[in-house]
């Protein structure tokens, strides 16, 4: 329904920006410089990582401006507390060594005081990447697409990983461990939190404590019992239960 | 024995086995080599092989290129003469035993006297001169590299302690949010972002002149902390109250400087920035038996590992080892954190 009200429509879609910061008068620098930008429109602020947090669901921007260091936490520990990472261009007087830690993937980083034209720069490169994703769009159900991201933490390593990249979730502790590429990462939520919010047409539940990503299945063989062993792209094998070895049956069936 | 050892004997294999060659090629001239010039060539390769090879092992042992060109040269004359002498007169030895046990006959018109003792030395002489004037070259030139890679590591080395302690005097995060602020404060209200450059010009000119000091008043110390209270009450607005309790007495009292500056700017960053809602920082000064105290607290707690934390107080110790009497400590303090510092008078 709302795609072909984008295409009729005469002008694109402004680009919703959040502004992140503990100080002030930084937030208000922000405010002006995009404000001297075509199709960018900021929709909030915050000052902190709980109501950073808490702004990013209520007013899903398309962008967040995101200070490094905040009194109660830093901008990755904002990003760690979502379900779904925004598209994010990280802030910082100086310690961008600590924005470094990212693997290569698609991470921008403004110096303040922040350069107009870098941040022009950054904001078009993220419309780039809202068109990409575009298709996905809000989920009526509130579930994440394949193009969504999840931001991924390992000591101190850190990615954005889109979920068509994650080929299996599994339990670790009160954790969930994901698996990726060649990487694995730990999410801090339980696998429950986590399958809620996944598409059940492209993520199973193969047993109790495994997620498997469908499209990263390469074999499915006959496992001794009821079950299954699936094999995945990325080698590993995942043990389907009794229990689920149906629902299995009946989602291949499809 | 190293490996450079191992591979100076074999190549030096090289030039003891092209001399060998060079006398059997000069008897083949002669009307064939025997089986003299056979034990000849090779009793003098052989020698010469070893000369040399312990020539450079003194020569490395003593250090002699440690010494002055001319203790260096003497004494690698004075070797090679020895050396040559002993060679020949050894090889002699070797020919004259090999005769005696029957390998070959000495031709009848072989003599040796001290005639030809001399001759023959000088014959060795000559070409381990030959060979001191390559290895010495080559060694010296190598030897000059090092030297200049040491000089020049040593320079590094000293360069980043230098640019640590500006750091630790001048934080550019806290420079850089500075002037980020001032351009913000630009729009809104021009004559505090004029103040906040005047602070901040005093700040950068304190830091940058005080650096080769070895001591200012505690009044002139304040005066920068002031500066930089001001520039950071703009950044942290109503989150940054400070209370300070300065004893009239102490103003004119001596120590390092940028000191308090570097414990102020620790209770902040640590403290201040990273509580939520901000807290006061407080500044005491007094004098006490002899001693300047000074105590700056702020909210928080003592964190052992937290990066950053680490450059500014190892800064902080490093200088303090140069001041007899003065004492240094962090400490929980209920739900603050105090930093003491006692600098004698």
């Amino acid at each position: 329904m709302s795609a072909p009200l984008r295409t009729l429509a005469p002008k694109v879609q402004p680009m919703k920006v959040l502004i992140v910061d503990d100080t002030r008068l930084a937030r208000q620098e922000l405010r002006t410089l995009l404000a001297e930008l075509a199709d960018v429109e900021c929709v909030g602020e915050a000052d902190d990582v709980p109501a950073a947090q808490a702004a990013i669901e209520a007013l899903q921007p398309d962008l967040v401006l995101l200070d490094i260091q905040m009194p109660s936490g830093t901008g990755f520990d904002v990003l760690e507390g979502l379900d779904h990472a925004p598209l994010v261009v990280f802030t910082t007087a100086y310690d961008h060594y600590a924005v470094q830690a990212f693997e290569a993937n698609a991470l921008d980083y403004l110096v303040k005081p922040v350069v107009p034209e870098r941040l022009g720069a950054a904001i078009d490169r993220a419309r780039v990447r809202r068109a990409a994703t575009e298709p996905v769009d809000t989920d009526p159900r509130g579930l994440l697409g394949l193009d969504d991201q999840v931001f991924l933490r390992d000591g101190e390593r850190c990615w954005f990983v889109a979920l068509h990249e994650v080929s299996r979730i599994v339990v670790d502790g009160n954790y969930a461990r994901v698996w990726f590429r060649d990487e694995k990462a730990m999410l801090a939520r339980s696998l429950s939190a986590l399958e809620a919010r996944l598409d059940p047409a492209l993520f199973f539940r193969a047993n109790r404590n495994t997620l498997v990503n469908l499209r990263m299945v390469k074999n499915i063989d006959l496992a001794v019992g009821e079950g299954y062993d699936l094999t995945l792209k990325d080698g590993s094998t995942v043990e389907v239960s009794r229990r689920q070895a149906r629902e299995l049956r009946e989602r291949l069936a499809l | 024995m190293m490996r450079t050892d191992v591979r100076f004997a074999l190549l030096n294999l090289i030039p003891a086995v092209l001399y060998a060659g060079f006398i059997i090629m000069s008897f083949t001239m002669m009307g064939g080599p025997t089986a003299a010039a056979w034990w000849l060539a090779c009793s003098l390769g052989a020698g010469l092989w070893l000369a040399t090879g312990i020539l450079r092992t003194v020569a490395l042992r003593r250090n002699w290129f440690a010494l002055g060109a001319g203790a260096l040269l003497a004494r690698l004359t004075a070797s090679v003469v020895v050396g040559a002498f002993v060679v020949q007169f050894a090889v002699r030895v070797v020919i004259e035993t090999a005769d005696m046990l029957g390998f070959y006959r000495l031709p009848p018109s072989d003599t040796y006297g001290v005639r030809e003792a001399v001759v023959y030395a000088v014959q060795v002489a000559l070409i381990l001169w030959l060979w001191v004037a390559a290895w010495a070259g080559w060694h010296l030139l190598r030897h000059r590299r090092q030297s200049e890679m040491a000089r020049l590591r040593a320079e590094s080395q000293s360069n980043a302690l230098e640019l640590d302690a500006l750091r630790a005097r001048l934080n550019p995060h806290f420079v850089f949010n500075a002037l980020n602020n001032v351009r913000a404060l630009i729009n809104e209200e021009p004559g505090r972002a004029r103040e906040v450059v005047t602070r901040l010009s005093n700040i950068l000119r304190h830091a940058l002149e005080h650096s080769q000091r070895e001591s200012a008043s505690l009044g002139e110390e304040l005066a920068v902390v002031d500066d930089y209270l001001a520039v950071e009450s703009v950044h942290y607005e109503e989150r940054l109250k400070v209370h300070r309790d300065i004893a009239r007495d102490a103003l004119d009292a001596q120590l390092p400087p940028m000191l308090l500056q570097l414990l102020v700017e620790n209770a902040i960053k640590h403290g201040i920035a990273r509580t939520p809602g901000g807290g006061e920082l407080g500044v005491s000064a007094w004098r006490l038996q002899g001693k300047l105290a000074i105590e700056v607290s702020n909210p928080g707690r003592v964190e052992h590992s937290g990066r950053g934390h680490g450059v500014g107080l190892a800064y902080l110790r490093a200088r303090l080892a140069r001041e007899p009497g003065s004492d240094f400590h962090l400490q929980q303090n209920g739900p603050r954190v105090l930093a003491r510092l006692e600098i004698a008078q």
